[in-house]
């Protein structure tokens, strides 16, 4: 667990202009480990945080509120967090445009800067609501600012099914990550009143996170982890460990088909090229834009072959439904089995029926 | 239930001009990409467009501005916005000819095939775009910070989706460089985001056009504070209405009501209840301070104190 926020010691932290640091991604990317350091050189995460647990024994660095409010919203618009549907961020994109939702983030937020001037906001569901946080930066005078956390995806999707035990097989978790990252890409491109975006390759990271989290502070021009303290730095050495990267398989290991194999190769080889220096260029974009229609025509086609598989699921979700009414509706009686019933004497059912104020047509 | 005159492969018009002839973009060689375009047809108002355009750019995938006969300069400023910006790629500029009839009388007196109509004008513009989803946007119309990454987002996020999207809008009037005035007393919310297919073109209503609609949609609404028009009140505001009559005939018309008595109040000195006076810091434009600045950090909600509203329940 992150600690009470430090000051920025040398500084004067009422002349550190409010930022906001987000770190997206998929899950299982490393996302923990980046906003545990940087909460350890001195960010605030906002508490309670989530408490660690097996899958992540270092803990989360994910606000408790986020991370339910989040939930909440997902449940609401039937989105996953692995979830391969393209439509599904306008399903979530509507519910960032609501007045509602961004007061109530910007009302969270707010109090939180009287803690730290810059803030870190950590969750894996993040990436489905960014817009939402970007408007709640700006309705608090705060900069935006975007870390997005990146990790081959055969390891990716390995780390999933090792530690959620997910039983959706490679193909929808790879489909669902390419999903994910290529419209992370999207949604943190520059904006009006944003502070910049990097791509950090969780292996650099591991390998040498001194030289990377100094990059991601310039970049992002984040005071906090440019002036870091010498027991910050020490701290963050006890909490590194290189042997986090625990997964290590490639995409051939996975068998995907052929055309999402291709289209996740691609998009991973693509998304390298941003963690680079001078990488993120408007070419950079349009290859994304290419990218992007590139998954979504092929998921519309899957989506038509397997048709019949929706409409069957649609269905059968009908008829238990029906079924589950009909069941609500059943006396206490009728749900007995019949030889139970059947086993209790006649008269002490009359009592019974007596005793709850209800009798039988056909009996005096 | 398909929309009868968006159907068909694109319109013709009486006049026969056959260079100005519609075809629908779906019909187009290689149809629909993913994305957005905003579409604004203007006519002198270069004055504005270095405020309007940028963000625009940024939050669409594109641009189209068509100019309808402007003396001031309009297409060359836009031009050069777009270049300053770096964003000359995302923005291209058309040019109608012909004399498009007036919001009100004169627009109902025309035939909706004549290229002289307001629909078939509309039309047109919106046969050139090439992305699934439109904006139409008006020339006067600045996106604040929360309004562009809000309709960024929308813009890549709609996808398919029959979704028609509602944008609230202030009116802004300016006085000077520093000083403006922002009516808040008008609850003003309409549809500009719309799909691109034949359910969705454009045809005629008693003042103005209408965009059609299929029978089932999806319709949501933006947050207020998003989106301000320009009103410079050195400037024609009413130049394209056949005259004041023209938009006292319906409920319609409450927008345009409500902008003759804020502009003639404030010609006449007095500040209309409602209406904010902003003024700017030494060296910020006051249209840059209200969308960048004011409007972004208005406390929320973001209160339109609009006594009509309720009586007329109108949607907002």
């Amino acid at each position: 667990m992150t600690e009470q926020p430090r000051a920025i010691d040398e500084m004067n932290p009422d002349g550190v202009p409010r930022k906001v640091l987000f770190v997206a991604g998929a899950g299982r990317s490393g996302t923990s480990t980046l906003a545990g350091i940087v909460s350890k050189l001195g960010m605030h995460v906002p508490l309670p945080e989530v408490p660690p647990d097996d899958s992540n024994p270092r803990g989360f660095s994910e606000p408790q509120w986020v991370v339910d409010v989040h939930d909440e919203w997902l449940a609401e618009a039937l989105v996953q967090v692995s979830d391969s549907r393209p439509n599904a961020w306008f399903d979530t994109g509507r519910i960032c445009s609501r007045e509602p939702a961004r007061i109530r983030v910007s009302e969270w937020l707010e109090p939180h800067f009287a803690e730290h001037p810059e803030l870190v906001i950590k969750d894996p569901r993040l990436s489905w609501f960014l817009g939402l946080w970007r408007v709640a930066a700006i309705r608090t005078g705060a900069t935006p600012v975007f870390a997005t956390m990146l990790r081959p995806p055969a390891e990716v999707v390995g780390s999933k099914q090792k530690y959620y035990a997910n039983k959706l097989g490679s193909s929808h978790l790879a489909a669902s990550w390419v999903n994910m990252l290529l419209h992370t890409e999207r949604a943190t491109r520059p904006a009006e009143g944003d502070g910049g975006r990097v791509f950090v390759r969780y292996e650099d990271l591991l390998t040498d996170w001194v030289k990377t989290t100094t990059a991601l502070g310039h970049a992002l021009d984040l005071q906090t982890i440019i002036h870091t303290r010498s027991d910050q730095i020490r701290e963050v050495h006890r909490f590194i460990d290189p042997n986090l990267r625990r997964v290590t398989s490639t995409l051939d290991d996975l068998g995907l088909p052929k055309r999402l194999h291709d289209l996740t190769g691609q998009t991973w080889e693509e998304l390298n090229k941003l963690a680079d220096e001078g990488g993120d260029t408007t070419q950079a974009h349009a290859t994304f834009d290419q990218l992007r229609q590139e998954y979504v025509d092929l998921y519309e086609e899957a989506e038509a072959i397997s048709r019949s598989t929706a409409e069957h699921a649609r269905h059968q979700a009908r008829r238990r439904a029906r079924a589950e009414a009909a069941e609500g509706q059943r006396s206490l009686a009728d749900r007995v089995p019949h030889d139970v019933r059947a086993a209790i004497p006649p008269s002490v059912r009359r009592g019974m029926r007596k005793a709850l104020g209800r009798s039988r047509d056909d009996q005096p | 239930m398909t929309i009868p005159i968006g159907s068909g492969h694109g319109l013709t018009n009486l006049e026969g001009h056959t260079d100005f002839d519609i075809v629908w973009p779906w019909n187009q060689p290689g149809g629909l990409s993913r994305g957005s375009t905003a579409v604004l047809r203007v006519k002198n108002e270069a004055p504005g467009l270095r405020f309007v355009l940028p963000p625009l750019l940024r939050a669409c995938d594109h641009v189209l501005l068509v100019d309808n006969g402007s003396d001031d300069g309009t297409g060359e400023e836009a031009l050069r916005v777009a270049a300053e910006h770096g964003l000359s790629d995302r923005f291209t500029l058309k040019e109608y000819p012909f004399q498009v009839a007036r919001a009100g009388a004169e627009h109902l007196s025309v035939n909706e095939r004549s290229v002289h109509s307001l629909a078939y004008f509309y039309n047109w513009c919106f046969s050139h775009v090439r992305t699934r989803y439109s904006w139409k946007w008006d020339g006067d119309m600045v996106l604040t910070t929360e309004g562009e990454v809000s309709m960024s987002d929308l813009s890549w996020q709609v996808g398919m989706a029959e979704a028609v999207i509602r944008f609230p809008r202030h009116g802004l009037y300016i006085e000077s460089d520093r000083k403006a005035y922002l009516d808040l007393g008008l609850r003003n919310i309409e549809e500009w985001g719309f799909p691109m297919s034949p359910d969705y073109v454009y045809t005629k209503a008693p003042e103005w056009e209408i965009r059609t609609t299929p029978d089932r949609i999806e319709m949501f609404a933006l947050p207020q504070g998003l989106c301000v028009e320009l009103k410079w009140l050195d400037g024609d505001e009413f130049a394209h209405w056949t005259n004041p009559e023209s938009f006292a005939t319906s409920i319609r018309n409450r927008r345009k009501r409500r902008e003759w008595l804020v502009w003639n109040a404030l010609h006449d000195g007095e500040v209309p209840e409602g209406v904010v006076e902003i003024e700017s810091p030494e060296g910020v434009h006051v249209v840059d301070h209200v969308t960048h600045t004011w409007l972004p950090r208005a406390p929320r909600p973001f209160v339109v104190d609009d006594p009509d509203h309720a009586k007329l329940h109108l949607r907002a």
